[in-house]
Order: structure tokens, then C-alpha cells, then sequence
């Protein structure tokens, strides 16, 4: 075990920043040719070999384009959401680990910026923080579907906010710390966590769709019902940013699922550790966009009545029933 | 004339009918139909087409034909009838080209019409076709004879209403029919066909040429597409063209024209006049109406500088000089001009019609003559025109004159000095007086002493009259039947017989008659006019008198009215005036009118030193009458309306008005203000209808009141002989189809601005003359006029840049000197 | 006409199924065991399997629709109604059309216009023909009046064009003169209808 210099967390933030947001742009690009496979399409051919080079063409459309801020719009607020949502994404990252520790050039670079003792609530608070980026963009910009917008991503995160804390306490109780760390080390020597808690992955996996907003429970921009939903007046590079926050959401959530119930980093047979949590990240992320080309949306009622009536009851039982087999 | 009513029934509907009406004219007045091909509702029967078959008290009649009697009961189709008119419909559609597609009557061709009403759909007929070419008649008049169907309706109205009889039917050289249909057809079919084809429509002279006067009412009435303007032929489709009602302005007869107007071409969209039509039934065109249409003042713009200087050229001017081809509004404008600025309005030629109307009603105690030429048309047998150059001042007079010997079975007389050659062939009598410029008195004393009551005269000129007649003795030829007994072997038996016999014997015998000097002044036969004039007036019932121009500008004119007004009241005559030029009556009725230009001149498409044109010339570009909307006063003293057919940019009078603070918002808004002391009306020109009724009642505009006016009783001045002229004259006429800038401006109009003469004259003359004025001098072609006959040359007035009436001063005639060459 | 054809709506034979509905759940507790029924019977993971399997025919089975459009095109039927063709004669090479006016009159959109002139050779000659394809609905009117045959609808369908109101002239929709032997007629408007021969009436024309 080496010392965790500066050096080293500055490389590893900048390496997180670097690859997320690429990966988060590159998502895109993954996502509309997932879909389009899916639909036996080929998504986008035009921009570079096999599209690649869409996402470029993309954002440099999201630069150059009007920067639009509605008349009767309060314009700080307005300026302001979607910086909120970027950055408790990247600042969720901070705690999680992402790869194994390396060296380079002598630096020691750590599995993760921030080993807070905390990880897990770090984590997840930030993700709840996130909530106030759709939130004030939705009611700062002066238009109905954007409140309604507002109004759902109020509802939706504090619901399922709920659910994702007790889904993880049970596997939290097993393993005694909050550290993400000791949740990959606990996977070195026990089975993994999916298979002693399957029920708190699952639910864990549900309210992860619904924290970031994934199908079938992107009820905050369904543009079948609302428009774009807390988006409908944001063009350019702010609503990019919003995409951008999104997809690192996704990342976020694809690693702690990974981390907590898929056996992190640890080495799998033959494959190194890094290798295989790229994989688990991986497959985390393509299990969403199948699901989102698979499955229609839920509507707002029965979201809620799934939260409050099915999930949330589940998840306690399983703590308690979690609690009572590590007593006895 | 005849206005018993009477009462008939058609289809069961009753009809009320004047006595001498056809059944198909009753049964069009009352919205019945019957079917007619070459019928013309003011011209005789022709009776080629069958078609309009009726049963009237259960007996076959042409309904074209046969008059109404009263009580008579009509039956327009039964079984019978329709059977005999579809066959007749089938006969017209053997042979007749399948070429609807590029037809231009298609959409408006009665062969289409009656073929589909009749319910022709299937051919029973049949016989080898002829080969039928196509022919320009002249430089207007193009005829597919394959398309005819010898209706014949152009050689009727040629002959009964236009009078040229340039065209007739001529043999097709087509095979004759199969005789087994003589007796497998119904017979009006079969007779039908057995005319139609042998026979085609040629020009009645002889020649590939028609010699007409050009005037296209033959491709008006023409059911089919075989008689078209030449360049019509395959322009438009009749169904993409608008029709704009409007007046015709090129002279005093102010007919009822459509302009039919479309986009110019693909790739310009703007509105181009490209044919006029005309109601043909209730109103013919002359030539300069049918294709002197393309005369607009085009690509205008508002030229704000030249507006500027126009608006100070009006306020410092002392003169306006303008023509009567102008609206009523705008001579109300220039009235005003005068009223509030004190200029002169210079028009000669409405000038001396206004002086004349003065003298006139002073002698009558009428504002303006008392009848109108339609009702002349209609009711009067005898027809008298004094003053008036026929074929050229006014088309339609001339039609008036020659419907009247056609239709009404009458008789007329002519007094002109300009020999005319067409006017006698109008009917069989029809009395032409060639007398010297300066003798239209006598014509009038002529006139009162052959249809006036002597009693009803004043003393001088029962006295004047009489001083002309004595009585001599002439040697006559009379027939007489003579009993001649010979001596004759009858064949059969040999035996001899006395046979007598009646052979005719001519006599000579001297007998006493009454010689008329007056007829003998006037350049008559004397000698005979004793027996023409009673042969003339047999059943003659109604009377008419045509005064003319020449009257107007007439050292005499103010005896003339008076005598004009005493034939009026002495001898019961209808009396109407021809207005020179197009709105002259108007002009004569809204502006006073000055003699003399004097100082800084504002021309309105007249020269002066500030020019206002029409024409593109000027200095300020004007709209042409096909560009404006207002009303014109025409010779059967209708205010009527006329309308905008081509988009005009620039500005008009009345904006030049209001640059005087003068002006009203519309040139239309002048309408209601006309002067309605001199029979006007103040009706809105959005009010003013511009149609016919089926019975061929005219709904245009409304009608002057004759307005009263102070009758100032003066004598009659005796005839004197010192204002004859007598040498070399030059008479100011123009050619048939000019009338003044427009129609030379218009691209059918190939008259020239040259004098015209009698063939012979004509060559006497030479190629080019020097015309020699008593003040200036002129340079013309000559051309040669087949219709002119006499010494006297015509010389034209229709260029305004000539100011020809300065030449003639106040004379129609001047004596001049013609030399050879240039 | 009687009602009845309309009223009898058995037409052919039906292969309608049913879906298998349980009924509405009216209570919280029903509710909650049609979540759990629904749940542990996998039916999401049906609808996973269903796009997988797309996804893999697509990838790996040469199944993939996507006709990539600008370089490469799918045939289009004959019959198809895009930018209009001009026909010739076939025996003579002339151009069919005569100049009638028909389809200027009958076009909804207004957008046909001719200029047509009497001809040296004494018929009727279109000196200029246009369709504004900016305005063209293509209905097909023009074709199903034309009485020559002459115009008829053609299969270039692509009308993009840098200018609003681009036009198309007589020239650019006749068939060139040396493709005629490749004219093409298909049944339809702008061709003989079926039954021509049979409808054609019989005129006397013995001689």
C-alpha cells in the first residue's frame, strides 16, 4: 500500500473527468446504435466511420447553437440548474472507485479521488443533491410543462431516494462500512453480494432507473405526456449539460451496482480486475438501453404506488430479515 | 309601328306578344328555350339549321320564322320534334372534326352545346368527306372551313346588319347523299344535309379576299370555331379568360364590349387583352371595337417629378386642349378646372356639336335631340341622312341605316357630297344625293317639302319650296297590250285557225309632271323622282332623320338646326344627331367649351406645351380607356359604364386633381356629380348595370333626360348660294377602322394615315400628294378607296400630332390645291 | 340500393383472438398479487429476449432493413405518381400533347400553365409548357384528363430544389427523343383503359 500523494488524486480526477465525460458522450452514441440494432436499424452511418464521429458533430451543434433564455425566465436560476446536475454527477464519482490502484511515472494514482469513510451516503447524497438541478430548472423557466416537469422530479427522487438507502442497508449491514473500498475487499472473500442479496438488487436496480431517469421511468422529460418535460426551454449546451450529468449518472450507478453486488474489481478467474469491472460497468450500461428499447413507460400513479406500496415494504422486510440472520 | 299585344301560350306558360313577333323572339323574352343554330335575333330568318321546329295549333313551324297569332298555342318539344332535332344535330356531326381539344370555340360552342343537349351519342349518318382547307379572308379574318357547318349566320348578319354582303355560300364539291336516306330520314335532316353539303362559306366577290369593312361580326356569331380573328386563332382556351364588361371608346356609338383578358404568358403575369366579344345578338361591333383593343398606356410608373411639374403646369395654365375620347368624370374634372381656376377648354369637335345642340334648342326648346338610334332601328320604315359620312363617321349608324331597308322592309335617303358606292346596295330603295358641300339646306328643304304638311310650314320657306317646283313635260315609254289575230295550222289535225293574241307594244307619249328643282340641285334625276319617291313610300310608316357631322361644322350650322327642329315638328320625323367622336356628347353636355387656344397650353392627348398622354408620349403618362373605370355618353344619349381591363401604375386626372386640392378618392366618385341640368342623374357608378336582358333589353347605365330649354324663335335664313365650294375638295373622314391615336395605336388597325380617294382619282394623283390649305400645307400617300366614288379626296383626322382641325377651321370641307409628288 | 350490404358486416372470415385479460383489480391487496404474479412470471424478461433477438438477427444474420437512401434506392412500381413525363408517338417521335388546355383547367393547385400558337403547319403548338412543382400536389388530375395520353405521372421522385418555386419545363419532362424505343405504358391513368375496345362505339364509316 502505497501513499496517497496529491499528484495522485489530481491524475485520478482529471482521469474521471476526462473518461466520464467522453464515456457520457460516447453513450450517446452507444445508446442510438444499441437502439437501432435493436430495431434492426444502423443508426448513425454518415459522421465518420460507422458514425463515430457523430458525437463530435454533435456537440460541436450543442456549442454553437443559440444559447436561449425565455423572456419571463429567472435567468440566474435558469443559468444555474443545469451546472447543479453536471456537477453532483462528477462529484458523486469522487467516492467511487473506478479501477484498481495503479502507478504511472512513479505516482502512486488510487482506486478512488476521495476514500471517505462514507462513500456510500457521499455517494448517494450527491445524487440526491442532483434532484435540485431538474427541480429549478423546471420551475425557473417560466413555462407549464417544465413545473410539471418540476413537479414530478420533486416526487420521483425522494421516493425512490428511499428505496435506494434501505435497498443498500441490508448488503451495508453485511459488509459494516460505508466504504466503497471495503465493499470490493468483502467481495474478495465472500460470494458476491447479488447472490446474498438478490432482492436489494433488485431493488437497488429499479430505484437506479429511477434516479437517473432512465426508461421506463423518465417521467420528468416524457415527451409523449410533457413536452421535454424540465427541458422544454433549454437548448445548446446547458440542455447538454443536463445529457451530460444524465449519462454520468448512469456511469455512477452502473459502478456502484457493479461494486456492491457484482464483485468489483476483484480479479475473476482469469480476467484482471480492471478488465472485468469494465465489463460489469459495461454490461450495467447496456442492460439499460435494452430496457429502454424493450419496455414502455409506467405512468405517474403507478410509479408512485410502486414506490411507497411494493418497493419501499420490500426493502424493509429485507433488512429486517437481513438483520435478523446476521444476529442468529 | 305595330303594338297591338297579343296573348299566345308556349308550353303551357302565356306570353304576352306584340303583333308581327316570331315565336322564338316570345319565347326568349319569357325564359323559354327552344333551340336555334342560325337564328340572329335582329337580322332576317335564314332558316338553314331547321333546328327551332315548334308545333304551333298542332302544326309544324320554324319558330324563327312563323309570327304569333293570337290565341295560338305553342308546343316547343314533343317526341316527334326532339326525334327530328337530334337527327338534325347528328347530321351537323358527320364529318365535323374531332378536334374539340384545340378547338377555340370549345366551351363555347353551340355545336357542343346543342350536341350534348339533344343527346346525340351515337352516329347513324354517314358519306365520304371533303377535303376542306382553311383561308384568311383578310388581314383580320381566318376561316377553317372544316369546322363550318354553313349555319350561314355570317352571310346574314354580313348582309342584313353590317351590309358589306362580303361572303356567301359557296359549292363544297362534296358527294351527294346515299338516296336510300331520302326515305329513312327524318325530312328537315335529310333537306339539311342535302344543302349542307354542297356548300361552303367563300367571299361573295369572287376572290380568296372578302372586301369588308373588317369589322369580325362574322367570327362573333359564328356557332363554331371556323370563322376566328386571325390572331386568336389558338391563343387561349375561352375558359381562362376573364370577361370585363365595358364600353367601347372609339367613337359615339359606345357599344357594349367584353374584354377577355388572361396573364400574357408564363413567365409574365401581366393581364393582356386577347380578343373582344360583344353581345351579338343585341349589339354589333365595328371593326376599330372588335380589334382596336391593344391601345394601353403600359409599364407605367408614378413619376413623382413629372407629377410635380404636370400639377404646376395645370395651375399656370391658360388653356387646356383635350379630344372627346375622354370619360364624362374626366370632362367634369376639367369643368371644374375651369370653374375654379379660369381656363380655357379647347374641343373643337364637341364644341360644335355643343353649338349646335344651342341652336337647336333654341329653334326646338330641347337640350338634345329627342330619340335614339335603337328605337330607330326598331320602328322606322324611312331613313334620311343628311351630314353624315356612313361608313366611316359611326359604324353603327351605318348598321341602323342598312338594318332598317333589311329588316323593316324601308327605304332611305342619302345626301352626301363624298360619292359611296356600298350605300345603294343597302336596298333596292335607297335614293343617293351626290350634291356639292354646301347644299345640305336644300336637302332639308327637300325633306320638308316631300313629307310635310305645306300648312305646318312657315310662309318663307312654303314659299322657298314652292319657288322650286314647275311643271314640264317628259317622254315616257309605256307598255301597252296590243290584240294581234294570225293565222295558225294545228299540228294534230291540219286544220287552220284564227288565233288572237295579247303581245306587248312599248308606246312613247309625252306626259305632264311635276319637276322638282330642288331634287335636281342636289345632283337627283328630276326627271324620274316622282315615281321612285312613290314607289319609295308605299307602306312607309315611320320616319327617321340622321344628321351628321358636317352639319356641325357648317358655316350654316345655326339654320340648319332650325330647319332640323322644323322638320322635327312639320313632317312628325324622329330626328337624331351622330357626335363626331367618342364622347363628344358628353363633352358637350358637362364642359363650356371655348373657341380659341390662347396662351400656355396644357394638352390631354392633344399636343400643347405641357403634354398629359395616353399614348406614352407626354410628358405625363394617363391611363387609356381600357385602363380606367368612368362612364361615357353615347349617341343614344345612355350614360354607360366602361371598365378597367389592364392594370395601370401611374397617375390619373383625378390624382393630378387632388395635387390641386381639387380631387375626390376615385376618378368614380365624379359619377353622381354630372351636371343634372343637362340630364344626368346622380347615381353611384358602382350602381350603373352593364347588360342585356334575354329580350334583348338594354340595362346599361341610365338614359339622359331631355332636358327643356328656352326656345328663342328666329327665322329661317334663305338659302345661299355663295357658301357652296366648288374646285378641288378635301372632305376630313378618316378610314373605316381609325378613329383617333388609339385605334392607330392598336396592332390589328393597319389603316395608314393617308388621303383616300376614288380609284380613279387615285390614280390621277399619283403615289404621294402635297395637300395645300388655305393656311399650311400636308403630305400624304394616296390610297385608293373602292368604295369612294366622285372627285372629292378624304383626308384622315385621327393623329392628333397633325392638328388637321386646324387645317379645316370651322369646315368638314376646304378647298385645296393637290400637287403631285413630294 | 338497399342498407343491407352495409349493415352485413361479415365480410370473409375473421382470425381475431381475444386477449387473455384477467379482470381489473379493485382491491390494494389484488393489486399487489397481480404486481407479484406479473413480476415472477418474467414477462419483462420476455420483452428483453424479443430485442436481443432483433438485435442479433440484425448483427449477425444479414437481417438489417436499412436501405442506406441517397446511395442506394429501392425500385419503385411503375405506376408511381411523382414528377410528370411527357409522352411522344411512338410511330412518329412527335409529342403527344395538342395543346388543350384540359390539365391547366383541371389543376387544384393551379399549378400547370401553357402558352400554345397557331403553328406553321396550321395545327395548335405548345410554345411553352411549365408545372410549378412548388405547388404540384400531385393528384394525378392532369393525367386522368389529358386526352392524348400524353401526360402521365414518372417515377423521379426526388423534388428538392434550392429554389421555393422551382419549375419544370415542357423540354425537361419529354421523353428524349432517343430513349423513345424505351417509353414505357402501364395501365392506368395516361394509358388505354381496359376497356377501349369494348366501349368504343361503331360509326358508319362504310366507304
Amino acid at each position: 500500500m502505497m501513499e496517497v500523494t496529491y499528484l495522485g488524486v489530481i491524475i485520478k480526477a482529471i482521469l474521471i473527468l476526462a473518461i466520464i465525460s467522453a464515456i457520457a458522450g460516447f453513450g450517446t452514441y452507444i445508446e442510438r446504435k444499441v437502439l437501432a440494432f435493436m430495431q434492426r436499424r444502423l443508426g448513425p452511418m454518415n459522421v465518420g466511420p460507422y458514425g463515430l464521429l457523430q458525437i463530435a458533430a454533435d456537440g460541436i451543434k450543442l456549442f454553437t447553437k443559440e444559447d436561449f433564455i425565455p423572456q419571463n425566465a429567472n435567468k440566474l436560476i435558469f443559468m444555474v440548474a443545469p451546472i447543479i446536475t453536471a456537477a453532483t454527477a462528477f462529484i458523486a464519482l469522487s467516492a467511487v472507485p473506478v479501477f484498481p490502484d495503479f502507478t504511472i511515472f512513479g505516482i502512486f494514482v488510487p482506486s478512488i479521488a476521495a476514500d471517505v469513510n462514507i462513500g456510500i451516503l457521499f455517494v448517494l447524497g450527491m445524487m440526491a443533491a442532483g434532484l435540485y438541478g431538474p427541480l429549478l430548472a423546471g420551475m425557473s423557466q417560466a413555462n407549464k410543462w417544465g413545473l410539471i416537469g418540476a413537479a414530478r422530479t420533486a416526487a420521483q427522487f425522494i421516493s425512490y431516494e428511499v428505496v435506494t438507502g434501505l435497498s443498500l442497508l441490508a448488503p451495508i449491514m453485511m459488509v459494516g462500512s460505508l466504504s466503497l473500498i471495503d465493499f470490493n475487499h468483502y467481495n474478495e472473500t465472500h460470494p458476491w453480494m447479488v447472490f446474498m442479496q438478490p432482492l436489494a438488487f433488485v431493488l437497488f436496480l429499479i430505484a437506479g432507473f429511477a434516479e437517473t431517469n432512465r426508461t421506463p421511468f423518465d417521467l420528468l422529460e416524457n415527451e409523449a405526456e410533457i413536452i421535454a418535460g424540465y427541458a422544454t426551454e433549454y437548448s445548446g449546451m446547458r440542455w447538454g449539460m443536463f445529457f451530460i450529468g444524465e449519462y454520468a449518472n448512469m456511469i455512477t450507478v452502473a459502478v456502484l451496482a457493479s461494486i456492491i453486488f457484482l464483485g468489483g474489481y476483484t480479479d475473476l478467474w482469469f480476467i484482471p480486475g480492471w478488465l472485468a469491472i469494465i465489463l460489469k460497468i459495461a454490461f450495467m450500461f447496456f442492460l439499460m438501453l435494452w430496457v429502454r428499447a424493450s419496455w414502455p413507460h409506467v405512468r405517474p400513479d403507478q410509479f408512485m404506488w410502486l414506490a411507497w406500496k411494493v418497493l419501499m415494504p420490500l426493502a424493509v422486510i429485507n433488512v429486517v430479515i437481513t438483520g435478523i440472520v446476521i444476529m442468529v | 309601328m305595330m303594338s297591338n299585344k297579343t296573348t299566345i301560350t308556349i308550353d303551357g306558360i302565356e306570353c304576352q306578344a306584340r303583333e308581327g313577333e316570331t315565336i322564338l323572339n316570345v319565347a326568349r323574352a319569357n325564359g323559354i328555350f327552344i333551340p336555334a343554330i342560325c337564328y340572329l335575333t335582329r337580322c332576317s330568318p335564314t332558316l338553314a339549321c331547321r333546328i327551332c321546329l315548334v308545333e304551333a295549333d298542332e302544326k309544324r313551324v320554324y319558330s324563327c320564322n312563323a309570327k304569333v297569332k293570337e290565341g295560338m298555342n305553342v308546343v316547343t318539344q314533343n317526341e316527334a320534334i326532339l326525334e327530328e332535332r337530334r337527327a338534325i344535330m347528328e347530321v351537323y356531326d358527320v364529318n365535323h372534326p374531332l378536334q374539340c381539344g384545340v378547338c377555340d370555340q370549345s366551351g363555347e360552342c353551340e355545336l357542343q352545346n346543342y350536341t350534348l343537349e339533344l343527346g346525340v351519342d351515337s352516329q347513324h349518318y354517314a358519306i365520304p368527306d371533303t377535303k376542306r382547307g382553311t383561308a384568311d379572308w383578310s388581314s383580320v379574318l381566318h376561316y377553317d372551313a372544316g369546322l363550318c357547318i354553313v349555319c350561314e349566320r355570317c352571310v346574314t348578319v354580313c348582309k342584313d346588319m353590317i351590309g358589306d354582303a362580303a361572303i356567301k355560300t359557296g359549292p363544297r364539291g362534296g358527294d351527294p347523299l346515299d338516296k336510300a336516306y331520302k326515305e329513312t330520314m327524318p325530312k328537315d335532316a335529310y333537306s339539311m344535309w342535302n344543302k349542307l353539303q354542297k356548300s361552303v362559306i367563300v367571299p361573295s366577290n369572287g376572290t380568296e379576299y372578302t372586301n369588308c369593312s373588317d369589322c369580325g361580326e362574322c367570327t362573333a356569331v359564328c356557332p363554331v370555331g371556323a370563322l376566328t380573328e386571325q390572331d386568336f386563332v389558338y391563343q387561349s382556351n375561352a375558359w381562362e379568360l376573364k370577361q370585363i364588361p365595358a364600353t367601347c371608346a372609339h367613337c359615339s356609338s359606345g357599344c357594349h364590349i367584353y374584354y377577355e383578358t388572361k396573364h400574357t404568358s408564363i413567365d409574365n403575369p401581366d393581364e393582356k387583352i386577347y380578343r373582344v366579344k360583344n353581345e351579338w345578338n343585341y349589339q354589333s361591333l365595328c371593326g376599330a371595337g372588335r380589334f382596336g383593343y391593344d391601345y394601353q398606356n403600359s409599364h407605367v410608373t408614378k413619376d413623382k417629378t413629372a407629377f410635380d411639374r404636370a400639377v404646376a403646369a395645370l395651375q399656370k395654365a391658360d388653356t387646356i386642349r383635350f379630344n372627346s375620347v375622354i370619360t364624362n368624370e374626366e370632362a367634369l374634372m376639367l369643368q371644374t378646372l375651369k370653374e375654379k381656376q379660369g381656363v380655357k377648354l379647347v374641343n373643337p369637335e364637341a364644341r360644335a356639336l355643343q353649338s349646335f345642340l344651342r341652336y337647336y334648342g333654341e329653334a326646338s326648346g330641347q337640350g338634345i335631340y329627342p330619340d335614339d338610334f335603337k328605337t330607330i332601328m326598331k320602328e322606322s320604315d324611312f331613313v334620311i341622312t343628311v351630314g353624315a359620312k356612313l361608313r366611316n363617321d359611326n359604324p353603327n349608324v351605318r348598321y341602323v341605316f342598312n338594318n332598317i331597308q333589311k329588316m323593316n322592309k324601308g327605304a332611305g335617303f342619302y345626301f352626301h357630297p363624298v360619292g359611296d358606292t356600298l350605300v345603294p346596295t343597302f336596298g333596292k330603295t335607297v335614293a343617293t344625293f351626290e350634291h356639292k358641300p354646301g347644299e345640305e339646306e336644300l336637302a332639308m328643304y327637300l325633306i320638308l317639302d316631300l313629307f310635310s304638311e305645306r300648312d305646318a310650314l312657315p310662309d318663307s320657306v312654303r314659299k322657298t319650296i314652292e319657288g322650286y317646283h314647275e311643271t314640264r313635260t317628259k317622254t315616257v315609254t309605256e307598255k301597252v297590250m296590243e290584240s294581234v289575230t294570225t293565222t295558225e295550222v294545228d299540228k294534230e289535225t291540219g286544220e287552220e285557225k284564227e288565233v288572237t293574241k295579247k303581245v306587248p307594244k312599248n308606246v312613247e307619249k309625252e306626259i305632264e309632271y311635276d319637276h322638282n328643282g330642288l331634287v335636281e340641285a342636289l345632283g337627283g334625276d328630276a326627271e324620274n323622282f316622282g315615281d321612285l319617291f312613290d314607289k319609295m313610300m308605299k307602306k312607309k310608316e315611320s320616319f327617321a332623320l340622321i344628321l351628321g357631322e358636317d352639319l356641325y361644322f357648317h358655316p350654316r350650322a345655326e339654320n340648319l338646326a332650325r330647319l332640323a327642329a322644323l322638320v322635327e315638328t312639320a313632317c312628325g320625323m324622329k330626328l337624331v344627331m351622330v357626335p363626331p367622336k367618342s364622347n363628344s356628347l358628353g363633352v358637350a353636355l358637362i364642359c363650356d367649351l371655348d373657341p380659341e387656344v390662347e396662351g400656355y397650353v396644357v394638352g390631354y392627348n392633344e399636343p400643347g406645351d405641357f403634354a398629359l398622354s395616353a399614348l406614352g408620349t407626354g410628358d405625363l403618362d394617363m391611363p387609356a380607356l381600357n385602363q380606367q373605370e368612368g362612364t361615357l355618353t353615347n349617341m343614344n344619349k345612355r350614360v354607360v359604364p366602361t371598365n378597367a381591363a389592364i392594370e395601370y401604375g401611374g397617375y390619373e386626372l383625378n390624382d393630378l386633381m387632388n395635387g390641386l386640392g381639387l380631387g375626390k378618392t376615385l376618378t368614380v366618385d365624379w359619377t353622381a356629380s354630372l351636371p343634372a341640368d343637362r340630364g344626368f342623374q346622380a347615381i353611384d357608378f358602382d350602381a350603373l348595370p352593364n347588360g342585356y336582358t334575354n329580350d334583348g333589353q338594354e340595362h346599361r347605365g341610365y338614359a339622359l333626360a331631355v332636358a327643356a330649354v328656352q326656345k328663342n324663335e328666329s327665322k329661317i335664313v334663305p338659302f345661299d348660294e355663295s357658301i357652296v365650294l366648288e374646285g378641288e375638295i378635301a372632305y376630313r373622314c378618316n378610314p373605316q377602322r381609325q378613329f383617333n391615336d388609339f385605334t392607330d395605336k392598336s396592332h390589328q388597325i393597319f389603316e395608314a394615315f393617308a388621303l383616300c380617294a376614288s380609284p380613279e382619282r387615285a390614280e390621277e394623283l399619283g403615289e404621294r400628294v402635297t395637300v395645300e390649305f388655305a393656311d399650311g400645307s400636308l403630305e400624304l400617300d394616296v390610297v385608293a378607296e373602292e368604295r369612294i366614288s366622285g372627285n372629292i379626296v378624304e383626308i384622315p383626322d385621327f393623329r392628333s400630332d397633325k392638328n388637321i382641325y386646324a387645317l379645316f377651321g370651322d369646315n368638314r370641307y376646304a378647298t385645296v390645291t393637290l400637287r403631285k409628288g413630294s | 340500393m338497399s342498407l343491407e350490404q352495409f349493415k352485413n358486416r361479415n365480410v370473409g372470415t375473421q382470425n381475431y383472438r381475444m386477449l387473455d385479460l384477467d379482470p381489473t383489480p379493485v382491491t390494494g391487496w389484488d393489486k399487489f398479487k397481480q404486481v407479484v404474479r406479473r413480476s415472477l412470471s418474467l414477462e419483462l424478461l420476455v420483452g428483453l429476449k424479443v430485442t436481443l433477438r432483433e438485435m442479433i438477427k440484425a448483427l449477425f444474420f444479414g437481417k438489417m432493413h436499412t436501405t442506406k437512401y441517397p446511395f442506394e434506392k429501392l425500385p419503385i412500381g411503375p405506376r408511381y405518381r411523382a414528377i410528370h413525363e411527357m409522352k411522344r408517338l411512338l410511330e412518329s417521335g412527335h409529342y403527344r400533347c395538342i395543346g388543350c388546355g384540359l390539365c391547366e383547367k383541371i389543376c387544384p393547385a393551379d399549378a400547370i400553365r401553357m402558352d400554345t400558337h397557331y403553328g406553321e403547319n396550321q395545327r395548335k403548338e405548345v410554345s411553352e409548357y411549365t408545372i410549378n412543382f412548388g405547388r404540384c400536389i400531385f393528384c394525378g388530375y392532369c393525367a386522368e384528363v389529358c386526352p392524348e395520353l400524353a401526360i402521365v405521372h414518372g417515377g423521379r421522385y426526388e423534388t428538392a430544389s434550392e429554389q421555393r418555386a422551382s419549375f419544370s419545363l415542357f423540354e425537361d419532362m419529354l421523353t428524349p427523343i432517343d430513349q423513345l424505343k424505351n417509353q414505357k405504358e402501364f395501365p392506368g391513368y395516361g394509358s388505354v383503359s381496359v376497356q377501349a375496345d369494348k366501349n368504343i362505339k361503331k360509326t358508319p364509316l362504310a366507304y
